[in-house]
């Protein structure tokens, strides 16, 4: 009896311990941007609702984003942004979850140039991806994270009529960055 | 036994690879497009607009189907034609100046959103109300009792709107309506003759793709014997711009004119119209 309690007393400052030194970096006010850049109309869409989550022991990043907190500057376009093409009712986020392809050495002088390697999910859509990436130990408890990448509209089942080709660009710029907090 | 228990579950609680939860940064909100724009046919809609947009329509309405083929189906009789700009001075309320060329009317109208539909139905309709006031231009120096006076070339107009999304592809708005004309002569392109119109201006879209919607509108008059006004036409999305393109039984457009009769018989006597929406953004937010 009496090593079963010690067990669970184990057990108990295990899980304890684990949270007080593991290395587990979040943020809920990352920044997300789109550039869509069509020969007729360029614009920009921005949200600063980005979720993120390093945890660096067990090597596992995960973001998301509410896209209804995507603004691009004209409430009417957001509206059919969210009604007709990331159909956000249905669909309401974007995702990443995934790991480091190799872990970075978080040098507090230096960022590190990493690639990360995972599931990007919108519009319902799943895709495998590799996404280069950077970050920085900015100080004991703050990592810095800066990311940009191409999404095709296409790959993710979201079309573009053939009148809005020249207003809406096929291949959206997304940059996203922030500092996650321990 | 129940010891052994107790530690598998303190086990399996160790923390393991944990992603975050996914939650909305906001719940419930607004009812978003129970239009695709500020305008549907001839009519205004409940469809907001954000603070410093700026929303530009042009509208056009032409001559009878019944010239035929002759006539291109009444393109060839010209066509009336409205351009307006409306702006957000807050995201309830904004302020519009429309001129159109029948009777070379210039109108200023605001509309103010009283209560918006919500996600959650905790408020079921959304809620609008427009005033407007105009003034016809037109020269009428002909006249033996030559130009009226300014006042007797104004006329008014007020409309609730009362509209509900029932679904993501119906959505009915109802508008009680009045135009008050203060001296509708005779030389003026309206074909009642009494001063107060009172009608209710019928709207519904029904989305048949993502990005277009069949329209239909119905104003019966409620205080004439005037032909009710009918429309019926299709509403595309097209990135950014709303075109809307209908058959419509009047040439008017402005909320005065609309109420003050001039629809020919649903039919032959239909007009192809075709508006085209933009909404800019003006200012740095």
């Amino acid at each position: 009896m009496k090593r079963v309690f010690q067990l669970i007393i184990i057990c108990f400052i295990t899980t304890l311990a684990e949270d007080a030194f593991a290395q587990v970096y979040k943020t809920e006010k990352g920044k997300a941007e789109f550039l869509s850049k069509a020969p007729l109309n360029e614009f920009v869409g921005t949200s600063s609702n980005l979720n993120g989550l390093i945890d660096v022991d067990k090597n596992l990043v995960d973001f998301f984003i509410d896209l209804n907190t995507l603004k691009t500057g004209i409430s009417l376009r957001d509206k059919h942004m969210r009604e007709n093409y990331l159909e956000t009712k249905k669909y309401p986020f974007s995702e990443f979850t995934g790991k480091f392809k190799t872990l970075p050495k978080f040098d507090q002088k230096n960022h590190d140039e990493v690639f990360v390697v995972g599931v990007f999910k919108i519009h319902g859509v799943e895709k495998q991806v590799e996404i280069p990436a950077s970050v920085q130990k900015t100080s004991s408890n703050e990592l810095a994270f800066e990311s940009k990448f191409v999404i095709k509209l296409s790959d993710y089942k979201i079309a573009i009529p053939k009148v809005v080709f020249y207003e809406l660009a096929e291949e959206q710029e997304v940059t996203i960055s922030g500092v996650l907090k321990k | 036994m129940s010891i052994r228990i107790l530690l598998l579950i303190l086990f399996f609680t160790q923390p393991v690879a944990a992603q975050l939860e996914r939650k909305l940064a906001v719940e419930d909100g607004d009812v978003d497009l129970i239009f695709h724009a500020p305008r549907h046919i001839n009519l205004l809609t409940v469809e907001p607009m954000a603070k410093k947009d700026l929303h530009f329509a042009i509208m056009h309405t032409f001559g009878t189907l019944d010239g035929g083929i002759r006539n291109l189906y009444g393109l060839d009789n010209g066509a009336n034609i409205q351009f307006s700009f409306e702006y957000g001075i807050s995201e309830k309320f904004s302020l519009g100046v429309a001129r159109s060329g029948l009777d070379k009317f210039y109108n200023l109208y605001g509309r103010y959103h009283l209560v918006a539909q919500r996600n959650d139905d905790r408020i079921p309709v959304s809620i609008s109300l427009m005033g407007g006031a105009g003034v016809n231009t037109s020269d009428y120096s002909f006249l033996p009792a030559g130009n009226p006076e300014f006042k007797d070339r104004t006329s008014y107009a007020a409309q609730l709107m009362i509209a509900r999304k029932f679904s993501d592809r119906l959505s009915l708005q109802i508008s009680p309506s009045m135009a008050y004309f203060v001296n509708p002569l005779e030389v003026y392109q309206i074909q009642g003759d009494q001063q107060l119109f009172l009608a209710v201006g019928i709207s519904s879209k029904y989305k048949i793709t993502g990005k277009s919607s069949l329209t239909f509108q119905y104003i019966p008059n409620l205080n004439s014997d005037l032909r009710n006004n009918i429309g019926l036409g299709i509403d595309i999305e097209a990135g950014g711009h709303v075109f809307q393109m209908y058959f419509v039984t009047s040439p008017a457009l402005n909320e005065q004119y609309l109420l003050a009769g001039g629809n020919g018989v649903p039919g032959e006597e239909f007009r192809i119209g075709f508006n085209v929406n933009r909404i800019f953004a003006t200012g740095k937010r």
